[in-house]
């Protein structure tokens, strides 16, 4: 029954609901998904392993997340200042 | 214990009193157990940050927390996130 990872991206609409944030306030989750999007990439990348997988955290993290925490986000990563654990 | 003694007394002189009492203690016991429930389980809390920094993540995909979710059907979820 489970898709493959290109299906999934292909077929993407929204952010679905995710268990681990059943309330109104999703702020947790848009963070959760850019830290796994990050963590993903870094795990992925250590094992040699193609990082498309990593391509639906973003898309996720895309959906919920204001672009200004996003834009603030990144700049702090090319920074090195991210103050999130990756 | 004083505290017992004189309550006692004071329920035999007026027994109608009692239904107070449950239902007064009904209430705490009610309060107390969700706040505890809350300490316990709720998934945003985090007792010991070294060792358990991110609860949240330790719930199943279909596992349900909240007591009531309406036109919610946690039976039919499906793992969507892909593992790395």
């Amino acid at each position: 029954m489970s898709e493959t990872i290109d299906e999934k991206l292909k077929n993407y609409r929204t952010a679905p609901f995710d268990a681990r944030f059943p309330n109104t306030n999703q702020t947790r989750n848009c963070y959760q998904n850019y830290l796994d999007y990050h963590r993903c990439n870094k795990a992925l990348a250590a094992k040699d392993q193609d990082q498309t997988p990593c391509q639906w955290y973003m898309r996720v993290y895309k959906s919920l997340c204001p672009m200004s925490w996003v834009a603030k986000w990144d700049d702090q990563m090319e920074d090195g200042s991210f103050p999130g654990k990756i | 214990m004083s505290v017992f003694g004189t309550v006692a007394k004071q329920l035999k002189s007026h027994p109608a009193l009692i239904p107070l009492f449950i239902f007064i203690g009904g209430g705490v016991t009610m309060s107390a157990t969700y706040l505890a429930r809350l300490a316990l389980k709720n998934p945003d809390v985090s007792w010991d940050r070294t060792n358990n920094p991110e609860p949240w993540n330790k719930l199943e995909h279909n596992q349900q927390y909240k007591l009531f979710a309406i036109n919610m059907d946690y039976s039919k979820l499906k793992k969507d996130r892909p593992d790395f």
